[in-house]
């Protein structure tokens, strides 16, 4: 084999041409290592046949965009993560399921200058992506509880924000915080106190859904938003939080201190004009709560 | 017999593309114009055998001066030259009563293709070639 | 002073004019065959000017934006230099809507910025593509392209690197507004390149025009 073929089939990168009918013409050696499908039995078939996942608008979209008029595309890992189920290279333990890929699509042509096929490259970038995340991670996530930090809930939030302008997605906020938490430092020490910060935020993360977030948003403060979700049910899930901590028993140094919590809960509508607006008013409730006895859901 | 081609476009370079398209042994008076309105008015007064129409044209754009034209003279023939080979822009020219639709850039075959069908349409055998 | 073989004359500017005329109409129609949707591209307003002057000129132009959305991309080929698509805040999330793939995935995805990110630079990377491959093609020439870069909603004050374009040759300029199916989104093309670009640009141009003597 010539030197450009060796190449082609040595690289760390997986190669793959399709023709006009988006039947396989090419299938690199990284491909086949990292498919399991060979050469010999994937070329000549159509890339759906072995691929349907990847039957999607924007393929189709950009596959036309380049036969036909000679463009280049795209496919970023951050949006479409990959687009070849791969297995990740590494044995260890990944936070992905699968090999996160950074691919493009590129025409090729014949003598006369015609667009006859087009090829795909594809870039294993899981590594890449896992560091991303860590520093994203290291960014967003509160030092000493472990969960999410403010400036994350407030992105987060944002985002959730004008999913509801433009899809009319329904959610819903609580802020709580820990009653007579000044208490507790002044009286056990700060580290008691984060001891206890620790031990609410762990129970209420325990608790919440895999679509929700809690966040830390002040000292003693706490943020969770809940995503697709009414008012009903996040007064219901208030009501859980609150019932949980009440019974939890904190132990610190042989000493038993026993806390509770006060929530605010409020539900996304029309008339709350910016997110800062739906905090607030979930504070309102929370400030509720906390002069109606505390150790209670109020609802704003 | 096709004798008066009047080319409207904004584009003095376009225009003179388009002429040189045109056979030079044709025996055709040439008539130009630079703008819808220029070209409409151009038109009314020396009625062309044939007409290339820009599309893109500033005071009045092609569609509308095509539409003018076929209003002053239905059995006009008209060819709207264009860039924009979009299915929508074109079924609207057509509608309006476009003979044909020459694309941009004109080539010497395309054009003088044209004209032969203008010329058969117009009745005549003798075409330009 | 700048020899004659780096700056682009009026006559030259003429020509320039109308091969961006068909370009931006073939741009036109290859986008809404890849999007499906109607679109219309208005007559390009083309201008060359200093690359010294175009940091100030795109100011000037997007004065009223107050903030902006950038799809830069680079090309080489005998033409050899960069495009950027210039759309005000927003007209990223009306693209989103065209295109309107899969309403699920949109709400699923990570953010709205990544997605509004993508979907302007699919659509910028067609529309460079389009006006760039077309006047190169109709030039003669064949170019690749750089995977476009996407800066979405910065203050534009910010944006413009002055040091890109501290030289006295030239640039083009154009200027046009995009219409997708009824909504107006204006939009600013500037293409950036070097001397031997532009060289190569005006003998092209002349070469272009020679074939209709």
């Amino acid at each position: 084999m010539n030197e450009f073929g060796q190449i082609l089939e040595t690289i760390n990168i997986g190669l793959i041409i399709l023709d006009k009918e988006l039947n396989i013409r090419y299938w690199n050696r990284w491909m086949e290592s990292h498919s399991g499908i060979s050469a010999g039995k994937i070329v000549g078939a159509p890339v759906f046949d072995f691929f349907p996942a990847l039957n999607t608008p924007k393929f189709q979209r950009s596959c036309k965009s380049v036969l036909t008029f000679g463009n280049f595309s795209y496919f970023s890992q951050k949006l479409h993560h990959f687009l070849f189920p791969f297995k990740t290279a590494s044995s260890f333990g990944s936070r992905f399921q699968n090999m996160q890929q950074s691919c493009s699509l590129g025409p090729l042509r014949n003598g006369d200058n015609v667009i006859t096929a087009l090829y795909i490259t594809v870039q294993d970038v899981t590594e890449l992506a896992e560091y991303e995340h860590k520093l994203l991670e290291m960014n967003m996530k509160d030092g000493l509880t472990g969960i999410y930090n403010r400036r994350f809930l407030e992105m987060r939030l944002r985002d959730e924000f004008e999913r509801h302008t433009r899809y009319s997605r329904q959610f819903s906020v609580i802020m709580l915080d820990i009653d007579f938490f000044k208490k507790v430092n002044d009286s056990f020490g700060h580290q008691c106190g984060d001891f206890i910060l620790k031990s609410v935020s762990a129970k209420i993360a325990s608790i919440i859904r895999k679509t929700d977030f809690i966040a830390r948003y002040g000292g003693e403060e706490f943020c969770c938003l809940l995503p697709e979700t009414a008012l009903g049910p996040a007064t219901g899930l208030a009501e859980r939080f609150r019932t949980a901590i009440a019974g939890l028993k904190n132990v610190y140094q042989d000493l038993e201190i026993d806390v509770t919590i006060s929530l605010g809960v409020s539900e996304m509508s029309p008339e709350i004009s910016s997110p800062e607006a739906l905090l607030q008013q979930a504070d309102k409730a929370l400030y509720m709560a906390k002069n109606s006895g505390r150790n209670r859901v109020a609802v704003l | 017999m096709i004798k008066k081609i009047l080319i409207v476009d904004d584009s003095p370079i376009s225009r003179k593309m388009l002429k040189s398209c045109i056979p030079k042994d044709g025996g055709f008076e040439y008539f130009e114009a630079g703008d819808g309105l220029e070209g409409l008015e151009t038109f009314k007064e020396v009625r062309p055998d044939v007409t290339f129409l820009d599309l893109t044209m500033p005071v009045m754009d092609g569609v509308q001066a095509l539409d003018e034209m076929k209003k002053f003279d239905t059995n006009s023939i008209i060819i709207v030259a264009t860039a924009d080979v979009q299915v929508k822009s074109l079924e609207r020219v057509m509608q309006l009563g476009a003979f044909h639709v020459l694309k941009k850039p004109p080539t010497k075959d395309g054009v003088q293709d044209i004209l032969r069908k203008a010329a058969d349409h117009k009745g005549q055998v003798n075409g330009p070639c | 002073m700048v020899p004659a073989e780096y700056v682009i004359t009026d006559e030259e500017k003429e020509i320039l004019q109308e091969i961006m005329n068909i370009a931006f109409g073939k741009a036109a129609a290859d986008l809404a065959e890849v999007i499906n949707i109607f679109v219309v591209l208005s007559v390009p307003y083309v201008k060359v000017i200093k690359a010294a002057e175009l940091p100030d000129y795109i100011r000037h132009e997007i004065r009223d934006f107050s903030h902006i959305s950038i799809v830069e991309q680079n090309f080489w080929g005998e033409f050899k230099g960069s495009a950027l698509l210039i759309f005000p805040a927003g007209a990223g999330k009306e693209l989103i809507s065209l295109l309107d793939d899969d309403a699920e995935a949109s709400v699923e995805s990570g953010s709205i910025d990544l997605l509004e990110k993508e979907t302007l630079m699919e659509i910028g990377n067609i529309l460079i593509g389009a006006c760039v491959g077309k006047l190169t093609e109709l030039l003669g020439d064949v170019v690749t392209y750089s995977p476009p870069r996407v800066i979405v909603e910065n203050n534009p004050r910010e944006i413009i690197p002055a040091n890109l374009f501290d030289r006295d040759y030239s640039a083009i300029v154009m200027k046009t507004v995009f219409r997708f199916d009824e909504r107006d989104i204006n939009g600013f093309l500037f293409l950036t390149t070097n001397p031997e670009s532009i060289k190569w640009l005006k003998e092209s141009l002349y070469g272009f025009l020679a074939q209709y003597e």
